[in-house]
């Protein structure tokens, strides 16, 4: 990806990650879907009108995919790029690999997995959380937390499981012990 | 967390100062504690036995109840009696039962004494689980269906799951019920010699008898620290795990059902997460064995579903003979009592009834005296919260028999030889018995108010009485009077120890302390008063049970129900 | 066409009423239509067109006043592995894991412990959830839950796959997202189910995902019309044609 978050990287670290918090990749898929059968550049005022949305709901979206490097926004314009129709086109397998190449390299996710690597072992949500809350603030770490999961879990970079609330690394293709 | 486990930790300290300070200023009582741990054994023992016992049966009756819609024209009502029924008033003629089959060997005794905690625990469980059961989404009932997902499993993956929260939130309650009537039947006097299982509640009783204060306190507090201890190693992590069963979303945003009581309890406990986690990765392989166990278990129930039906059929039709037995026994019992003319107690019912519901109304009035404005400040102060919770819980998890020794030492203490010690103990121990379900209900609907209503009515300045009319009384009354109605139950069962309470020793025979009423007319028609040349008399106890299962029922059903309805229709917060 | 295949479902003219106080009320009226294989059928109508009624009905949940149901020749029970619902409300069980869930209809049938893994894996991973494998539905957004829905679906290799409304509980990105990659999943013949049926009210949807629209119309339920649309496949909302489509089922309807 030649996007990089460092574009607009102001002072606090988590920010990067910040953008992509309470956004689902469908929903950044279903908004590149939509921009695509416009004719791959279209008026945000439209899109949000079509698909029902107002700014409020539409807007994270937006931010979120721009950060993705999904959609260029210009001026009220929602634009796809090369790369937005690369994403599009690829299969799901394609998708989590792209976007894992793109998480791997935040500074959120290079802590997390830094954290995990030198304890050997999983990390257990407090200790994550705990971790979490001295460098990037207590008041967002339950957010950041949630985020980490996700987006984790969605590019297969980490497994968590909800049940003994640990979080691990995840080679990808790799099976997870099975449930019970 | 860290600063928790600190204050924890200080707490700890304190308490070991304390037992020092206990074992030098006495020595002797200190000697006694050295029984204290094996007869904590024997009440805990006890109070898992009766609590296994009503798992079962309230997972049995409810499951019936919530899936057998004709079944449950019958189950359901009955159900609502059992739980009127005031089940001390039972014990007598339990321990008579008992122990007359057994001919006086202690297993009788034990087994009378598991009978009365199962009574006083299984009810609201069975409840629980029907209420869980017949709230479970049709949505997730179909997808069940479709998936042929039946028998066994069903009951593992779907009907069993969603009673989980109501169970775990019933059965702290069934605990907290199962203590009261622990600690009162382990010692039992009756027929002219006393009973006793050896127990926390037997020692407490025993040396409330000797008149060792420093005793009754080294029993009460041991008692608390089961309890406490009870709460910390099983009950607040149950009820953390049982979050994972809620029916929240079912996805498109419709009314789903709620526990109703938000677990406040037991917050202040620290969480033990690292043995947790310790024991849990042990268990590991066993986990992996059960889940082989029930692949094969699954197989065996679908293979036999007949047998499995069939036995379910037998089940029922079991129940069915006992409970018509029950009946028409009861029935024809009656119509016999009523033939024959009536013995002199039985016209003293009503009067009676009048003196129990006063004493019980003004025990309410002092409760909610009390419970209310400190409701308030426990739910709208998390300072105070913090810092008095551990206190109020500690406190709130010793029952009010085990306080009896305390109380009827006060009340004679207060009034001697005034003739009025039973009177003003009758009222303590109803105080007692029903303020803590008040006031953790209480808090419950102070801290369900929204933040915004409480803004907005600072905001439009409304202060002192107005606030409390138009805001605090308002948002609290649901859980008022679902308060009311538990608190009400445990009050009637603490007039049966209460209104009449042997104590101390007054030359070969204890003490008898009495009030008028409704749970001395019981006491007294089963025991007899030999002071007054009273004897049992099985028709006045059969009359005053009747009297008082009436009396609850009408209450609820004329009170407490309509009510509830008014208030949750009308001061329900919709968020 | 459809006339050369052998019909998979028969649905033969299904009437449903209700009776309240003596008085009968019209849900569904001689409701005919068949569905064969590689059929990718919508059934849309207005609310109150009873569409919901008549796909509780195909699968066994509810009972015709008059007609009959017919599966690969046999009625249909709502136990029949070969049928498989997905539900407008997502219907997971919120204390079983992603894994757990779609692995339901398998434990069901007493699949070994590793083949009922491997399988639930396999299309936990078609659906695009490999990753959530041990999460709890209520950590997953709306569309994630559809998606275990769908692969609880999937997992018992339905040959017919029943779904409910499966997208008006989501927002219109997600939803459209997913349209898509139902379609996917639909034009890989390797992988189950071998005829589809949604009801919906959407007419949209309708146009975009099915082969074959049936319009049911309000009160009581009857049908309309029968529409074969020929787009081809990806299509885009915003062609004249696919308008055209929408207008004429519109016109119908109202």
């Amino acid at each position: 990806m030649n996007k990089t978050p460092e574009g607009d990287g102001t002072g606090g670290h988590s920010m990067d990650l910040h953008s992509i918090t309470k956004v689902s990749f469908s929903q950044i898929l279903g908004l590149a879907r939509a921009v695509d059968e416009a004719g791959g550049d279209a008026d945000v005022a439209r899109i949000a009108a079509e698909v029902d949305m107002d700014l409020d709901r539409i807007g994270p979206i937006i931010a979120a995919a721009e950060f993705l490097g999904v959609l260029t926004v210009d001026d009220g314009n929602l634009r796809l790029t090369d790369f937005s129709h690369r994403v599009l086109k690829a299969s799901t397998r394609e998708r989590k690999t792209i976007l894992r190449d793109f998480l791997k390299n935040l500074p959120v996710f290079r802590y997390v997995i830094e954290l995990i690597e030198t304890a050997g072992r999983p990390a257990s949500r407090g200790e994550v959380m705990e971790a979490l809350s001295v460098h990037f603030g207590s008041f967002q770490a339950e957010d950041l937390f949630k985020a980490i999961v996700y987006w984790g879990r969605a590019s297969e970079l980490l497994a968590y499981d909800s049940r003994t609330e640990q979080l691990t690394l995840r080679a990808p293709g790799v099976p997870m012990p099975p449930a019970h | 967390m860290v600063a928790a486990r600190k204050a924890f930790r200080w707490v700890a300290l304190g308490l070991i100062t304390l037992a020092a300070a206990f074992v030098i200023a006495f020595p002797e009582t200190a000697g006694l504690a050295l029984q204290l741990p094996l007869l904590a054994l024997y009440s805990v023992a006890r109070m898992f036995a009766a609590y296994v016992l009503s798992l079962v049966f309230a997972i049995a009756y409810g499951t019936t109840m919530a899936t057998n819609r004709k079944a449950a024209v019958v189950l359901l009502p009955l159900l609502d009696i059992l739980q009127s029924v005031p089940i001390l008033g039972f014990f007598p003629a339990a321990l008579i039962f008992f122990v007359t089959t057994f001919q006086g060997q202690p297993v009788g005794l034990e087994i009378a004494v598991v009978f009365l905690i199962f009574t006083s625990m299984s009810w609201n469980m069975a409840f629980g689980v029907y209420e869980s059961v017949s709230t479970i989404p049709q949505d997730l009932v179909d997808a069940a269906k479709g998936f042929g997902v039946r028998d066994w499993l069903k009951f593992r993956r779907l009907v069993f799951p969603a009673t989980v929260p109501k169970l775990v939130y019933n059965s702290m309650l069934s605990w907290s019920n199962g203590w009261f009537f622990l600690v009162a039947s382990e010692i039992f006097t009756a027929f002219g010699s006393t009973y006793v299982r050896p127990g926390l509640g037997a020692f407490i009783a025993d040396r409330g008898s000797a008149g060792d204060i420093a005793g009754i306190f080294l029993g009460l507090a041991v008692l608390a620290a089961v309890v406490v201890a009870l709460d910390a190693v099983l009950w607040r992590p149950l009820s953390v795990w049982s979050e994972r069963f809620r029916i929240e979303t079912t996805g498109t945003g419709q009314p789903v059902p709620r526990v109703p009581l938000p677990y406040i309890r037991l917050t202040w406990l620290p969480r033990f997460v690292r043995p947790r986690r310790w024991v849990g990765t042990r268990l590991r392989p066993l986990a992996t064995g059960y889940a082989r166990l029930t692949v094969r278990m699954d197989r065996a129930a679908s293979a036999h579903r007949r047998v499995i039906r069939t036995v379910r059929w037998v089940d029922l039709a079991l129940f069915a003979v006992i409970f018509a037995l029950v009946v028409v026994t009861g029935i024809v019992g009656l119509i016999g009592l009523l033939l024959r003319p009536h013995s002199p107690g039985v016209s003293e019912i009503p009067a009676a009834t009048v003196r129990s519901l006063a004493r019980l109304a003004l025990a309410y009035g002092a409760a909610l005296a009390w419970t209310i404005p400190a409701a308030v400040v426990l739910g709208r102060s998390p300072r105070a919260s913090r810092l008095l919770t551990p206190v109020i819980e500690v406190s709130a998890s010793l029952p009010a028999t085990a306080l009896l020794p305390l109380i009827i030492g006060f009340a004679i203490f207060l009034t001697p030889s005034s003739g009025t010690e039973a009177e003003v103990a009758a009222f303590l121990v109803a105080l007692f018995a029903m303020q803590w379900y008040l006031l953790f209900n209480l808090i419950a609907g102070v801290r369900a108010i929204p933040g915004d209503l409480d803004e907005a009515a600072r905001s439009f300045g409304l202060k002192g009485l107005a606030f409390w009319k138009r805001l605090i009384f308002p948002a609290i009354a649901p859980s008022l009077i679902t308060g009311s109605i538990t608190a009400w139950g445990a009050g009637w069962n603490a007039l049966i120890v209460s209104e009449y309470i042997q104590f101390g020793r007054c030359g070969p025979s204890p003490c008898l302390y009495w009030t008028e009423g409704l749970g001395y007319l019981m006491d007294r028609a089963t025991f007899g008063v030999p002071q007054l040349g009273l004897l049992p008399d099985g028709e006045l106890l059969l009359l005053s049970i009747l009297t008082m299962v009436l009396v609850v029922l009408a209450m609820n059903k004329l009170l407490w129900r309509p009510l509830f309805r008014r208030a949750s229709a009308r001061y329900r917060l919709e968020v | 066409m459809p006339e050369e295949r052998p019909p998979l479902l028969e649905v033969k003219d299904v009437s449903r009423s209700y009776f309240e106080a003596g008085k009968e009320f019209k849900i569904l009226e001689r409701v005919r239509f068949d569905l064969a294989e590689r059929d990718f059928v919508c059934i849309v109508g207005p609310s109150g067109s009873g569409k919901s009624t008549l796909l509780r009905i195909i699968l066994g949940l509810d009972k015709p006043t008059t007609g009959e149901v017919r599966f690969e020749g046999q009625p249909l029970t709502p136990d029949n592995p070969r049928v498989a619902m997905v539900f407008q409300s997502f219907a997971l069980f919120p204390w079983l894991t992603v894994e757990q869930n779609a692995e339901l209809g398998l434990e069901a049938r007493h699949d070994p412990l590793e083949a009922r893994h491997a399988q639930a894996r396999k299309f936990i991973e078609a659906v695009g959830l490999a990753g959530f494998e041990n999460a709890y539905p209520r950590e997953l957004s709306g569309g994630m839950k559809q998606r275990v829905g769908i692969a609880r679906a999937l997992a018992i290799e339905p040959v017919l796959l029943c779904m409910d409304e499966p997208f008006s509980s989501l927002d219109a990105l997600t939803a459209q997202n997913l349209r898509d990659e139902i379609l996917q999943l639909w034009s890989n013949p390797e992988l189950p189910p071998k005829a589809v049926l949604i009801v919906t009210h959407s007419i949209e949807e309708a146009v975009y995902l099915a082969d074959r629209v049936i319009v049911l119309s309000a009160r009581p339920g009857r049908i309309v019309a029968e529409l074969e649309i020929d787009l081809p496949r990806p299509r885009n909302r915003k062609e004249p044609e696919f308008f055209g489509w929408v207008d004429e089922i519109y016109s119908l309807i109202v």
